[in-house]
């Protein structure tokens, strides 16, 4: 945090959020519509969204080139060459460091060969494809618009451009069984990807699926048999040489991703676009004409889900504020998903050393060289400590 | 003092949502007892649960003031009365005060069970019956239908019944028109010494007790010196008035009348309902009819969740009691539950309405044990035991029988369910006793039955088993002996004093099983396997398992996701909060009511 810093800068990881799907799946609750929706034109988007990062950064802060940027939704693909576009501006604007970490949210039904090329040339480094499963029955009871075969060909497509893979992959699901899973894995590290997120499907109260489940008509996703898969899917990717490094994600060594790790590490952010979230310090918010209260030491705010208000250069945002010791404590409970867990002194700073010693009792957490982190049990029983964390009892 | 020839006492009986609050208001408009730009609706109905729930807890009485078509101008006194089985005894004496009832019969949905348990019950205190039939402006009135029912079912003559509509106002001046003509005068010998019926009571914060009473032979005025036979209190009247329905000082009240007595008393508990006041000096010596000491029938533990709240429920308890003086309580402390109080009660309604005032009124989070009613334990050195709760039942090595309250349920039926009801009676241990055709479409059936198997949701079950047709009504027989065991229940090995019960030996393994498996579907998967134990005594009958949970994560947690995620927790721990921690088992309040529904 840049708390005490005379001079505010910009934070250096971006979030771009790009509010327009295809269709909508059945288990999604993020804000997005589909595209024929839109009440603008997809390049019109695109600028809209350049303007507000751009404003973001202009707001009295010493602008500073980013680090990472992440382009997610939505399907940030259905902008088609204004994707590429939108990373140029940014580009432009804001610039880039050395490095930079510049990722792409996909769905393999609206990223082709020259989509792909168009990215890289803007300088995309890394596309993260939503392929859920490599089972056209899986596929269809999730509602995804795209094939098993489709999705082959998006990720190598992907690879062959040069730009790093990651793969979204989906257990859990009512009707897949164990065999199904492994095997969807396979294909998934047999495409070359350097980085796999696996995610147990999780009924969002509102979309069609938790509808389906509440009238009988699909199974309810069996949590014992989630905890299986996700069992499984670690011991399958950390003997194909992948480091298991937050809950749900997989990387090769060098291939983590840095804008997420940002998030879990108590970094700054800012996110632009309707439905879109960021993270300031109260520093560097009140350096950006915030009215922030003196007790407050961290803001969240989240971006109204509206193309009029939201797509504003100052857009009408829900902020969220909260104080040192729970910015703190966000710090650990944020801290503990990623599998090096969290210093002993940043700990002991948010006054958290009894909760986890007591989770060290119930086998849910440990302290190792310096650092508290979660057991293989409380892996997959995370919310207990996380809860216990928040709540600092 | 108004001319007993000019008095009419009356109330008005209906079964649920058939509109009596509403016609009650509709007579209050019309005799400009309440105008109507103050009108609430169900004025009389004063409190929340009472709107809420559209039932009537507390008797009322309201004196309007009626313009008959024969030009003189009467005193009317409607006795508003509760309307449900707990309450039997209540509305007894309220209809002691009457010498009519308004019968309202719903037009579309006909006679129903309650309509005939208060017919009964009219016709037991030989009331004159004036049969209305309500809300005939419905699309689906059918008065002729249901003056037919009327006839057929309750033997009651329906050629002049009412025809009105409590929303219109059509049929309300005919109503008070036939009360003022077929209800008889009151009858009582204004010479007398001094009879009044007391058939309710209430606490004023400022004034005591004051009694509503119903003067039977002689008159009351304030500064009386009086006393009151049941409880042998002698006090001085303060003051004397009417309910319209604001309470008004009158002089005095005599023969007929209906009104309340501010009697400077401050303790509840010494004036009873159905009590007789009379004069301290050459007073009435008999009481008048009908008297009884009620007593609870019900028992269960009342304790807070939070356990600073003690103090908070006892203070509660305290002013509840002084307008329910048929509210009893007495400390109790469990090893699981912490410290609470064992609280007595007239049935299961007047137990939800009670703990539900307390949570409401007093903002108490409760947890409610399991009713129970008390049993006779007798030892083998002759000593009598009473047993409100399953904690004080003695050692069986020390016991030498048990006794529990039996009660004769009486069951009125049309003659399609007569099987249902033989079935559920059964069930629950009732010994049949005779069947009588009252008419072709109704049964009376008497059963003997144990009070406790009453309490475990006999009603409800009743009602369902019968499509709502059947009526219940009870009256205690007396204990006899039973072959009973306490049950008890562990969770992790440890037993859960609150979830202990008293149950018949035949039944044990059957409520054990049932128990367990309900509490298995209750109590939510923990950090580690929970294993679930019904015993009698050191013997284990029946076990389940609830096993460890074994994933609970949010695996998605981005830029976007941590304000909501965090929310999700705060809620999950608020939750956990609501459950009580029995040692490492976080139980939620269900598990102690599962208990009651463990038949089917």
């Amino acid at each position: 945090m840049s708390k005490g810093n005379d001079t505010a800068r910009t934070p250096v990881h971006l979030y771009v959020h790009v509010p327009v799907c295809r269709l909508k799946c059945a288990y999604c609750d993020f804000f997005s519509v589909a595209v024929f929706d839109l009440p603008m034109s997809t390049a019109e988007l695109a600028e809209a969204l350049t303007r507000q990062a751009v404003a973001w950064s202009a707001r009295g802060l010493d602008a500073r080139p980013l680090e990472t940027l992440y382009v997610g939704g939505g399907t940030p693909t259905i902008l088609g060459p204004s994707l590429a576009t939108l990373v140029s501006s940014l580009r432009e604007c804001l610039g880039f460091a050395e490095g930079a970490e510049i990722t792409i949210e996909a769905n393999p039904d609206s990223l082709d060969d020259r989509l792909v090329d168009l990215l890289a040339e803007a300088g995309v480094t890394r596309v993260s494809l939503g392929v859920q499963s490599f089972h056209d029955d899986v596929l269809r009871l999730l509602g995804r618009p795209h094939d098993a075969s489709r999705a082959l060909a998006a990720a190598r497509t992907v690879r062959e451009s040069g730009l790093a893979l990651s793969l979204d992959v989906m257990c859990g699901i009512p009707g897949q069984s164990m065999g199904s899973w492994v095997a969807s894995l396979e294909y998934a590290i047999a495409t070359g990807a350097q980085h796999v997120s696996v995610y147990p499907l999780s009924l969002e109260s509102g979309t069609p699926m938790a509808a389906e489940v509440l009238l009988g008509r699909l199974a309810e996703p069996d949590p014992d048999v989630a905890a299986d898969m996700m069992t499984a899917a670690c011991e399958i990717l950390t003997r194909e040489g992948f480091t298991h490094y937050e809950i749900s994600n997989y990387a090769r060594p060098g291939f983590e991703s840095r804008h997420n790790t940002a998030y879990w590490s108590g970094k700054e952010y800012t996110g632009v676009g309707p439905g879109a979230h960021g993270m300031l310090s109260a520093t560097t918010a009140r350096a950006a004409g915030l009215v922030v209260p003196d007790e407050v030491a961290r803001v969240r705010y989240a971006i109204a889900c509206d193309f009029t208000y939201g797509l504003d250069e100052a857009p009408r945002a829900d902020i969220e504020t909260l104080s040192a010791q729970e910015a703190a404590r966000e710090d650990v409970m944020l801290g503990l998903r990623m599998m090096a867990g969290v210093t002993v002194a940043s700990v002991e700073d948010a006054e958290l050393t009894a909760v986890l010693e007591r989770m060290a009792g119930l086998g849910l957490t440990e302290c190792v060289d310096g650092r508290w982190r979660l057991t293989a049990r409380g892996w997959l029983l995370g919310n207990e400590v996380f809860s216990a964390v928040w709540a600092g009892e | 003092m108004t001319d007993p020839a000019l008095i009419r006492n009356f109330s008005i009986i209906a079964h649920i949502d058939h509109g009596k609050s509403t016609l009650a208001d509709r007579i209050l408009e019309l005799t400009h007892t309440v105008e109507e730009r103050d009108m609430v609706e169900q004025v009389l109905d004063s409190m929340d649960i009472e709107r809420e729930r559209g039932i009537t807890i507390k008797a009322q009485a309201v004196r309007v003031m009626y313009d008959a078509d024969d030009g003189k101008t009467y005193q009317l006194n409607l006795i508003d009365t509760p309307g449900h089985v707990d309450f039997t005894y209540e509305v007894s004496r309220s209809l002691a005060a009457c010498e009519g009832v308004l019968l309202v019969v719903d037009a579309a949905q006909g006679v129903e069970a309650q309509t005939v348990a208060n017919a009964l019950m009219a016709m037991n205190a030989h009331l004159e019956i004036i049969p209305l039939i309500n809300k005939i402006d419905l699309p689906a009135a059918d008065p002729e239908r249901v003056r037919h029912e009327i006839e057929e079912v309750l033997a009651v003559p329906a050629d002049d019944a009412v025809l009105a509509s409590g929303k219109t106002g059509q049929g309300v001046r005919d109503a008070l028109e036939a009360v003022v003509r077929r209800v008889p005068a009151p009858a009582g010998d204004p010479d007398a010494p001094l009879k009044a019926l007391i058939f309710d009571s209430y606490f004023d914060m400022y004034r005591g007790v004051v009694a509503l009473v119903r003067i039977v032979d002689g008159a009351v005025s304030a500064g009386d010196k009086v006393r009151l036979l049941a409880t042998d209190t002698t006090t001085e009247v303060e003051e004397v008035g009417v309910r319209r329905p604001a309470n008004t000082p009158v002089g005095s009240l005599g023969v007929g009348e209906v009104g309340y007595l501010v009697t400077g008393l401050k303790d509840p508990s010494l004036v009873k309902v159905g009590d007789t006041v009379t004069l301290a000096k050459h007073g009435a010596r008999a009481p008048l009819p009908g008297y009884r000491d009620v007593k609870p029938m019900v028992y269960t533990g009342l304790f807070p969740i939070d356990g600073d709240q003690y103090p908070d429920l006892r203070d509660a308890l305290d002013k509840l009691r002084l307008n329910d003086p048929a509210l009893v309580y007495e400390p109790e402390s469990s090893h699981a539950l912490g410290f609470g109080f064992r609280v007595g009660f007239l049935g299961l309604l007047h137990m939800e309405v009670v703990k539900e005032r307390l949570e409401r009124e007093f903002s108490l989070d409760l947890l409610a044990t399991a009713p129970s009613v008390e049993y006779h334990a007798y030892l083998t050195n002759g000593q009598r035991v009473d047993v409100r709760s399953p904690q004080d039942m003695p050692d069986p090595s020390r016991l030498e029988r048990i006794e529990e309250p039996y009660l004769m349920a009486t069951i009125l039926v049309p003659p399609d369910y007569i099987g249902a009801v033989m079935e559920l009676a059964e069930n629950r241990r009732g010994t049949f006793k005779d069947l009588q055709y009252l008419s072709a479409t109704t049964v009376e059936m008497h059963y003997e039955i144990p009070l406790s198997e009453l309490i475990m949701d006999f009603f409800d079950q009743l009602k369902s088993r019968t499509k709502g047709y059947a009526s219940l009504d009870y009256e205690y027989i007396g204990y006899r002996p039973s072959e009973l065991v306490k049950l008890d229940v562990l969770l992790a090995g440890k037993p859960v004093d609150a979830l202990s019960f008293i149950v018949h030996k035949d039944k044990a393994y059957q409520r054990g099983k049932v128990l367990t498996e309900k509490l298995k579907a209750i109590i939510p998967r923990q950090l580690f396997e929970v294993p679930i134990q019904a015993a009698i005594g050191s013997k284990i009958i029946s076990r389940e398992t609830v096993s460890a949970k074994r994933k609970d994560v949010l695996a998605k947690c981005y830029g976007g996701d941590i304000t909501r995620k965090r929310k999700l927790l705060e809620k999950q721990k608020e939750g956990k909060k609501r459950m009580k921690n029995l040692g490492s088992v976080e139980v939620p309040q269900e598990a102690f009511m599962a208990i009651l529904k463990v038949d089917e």
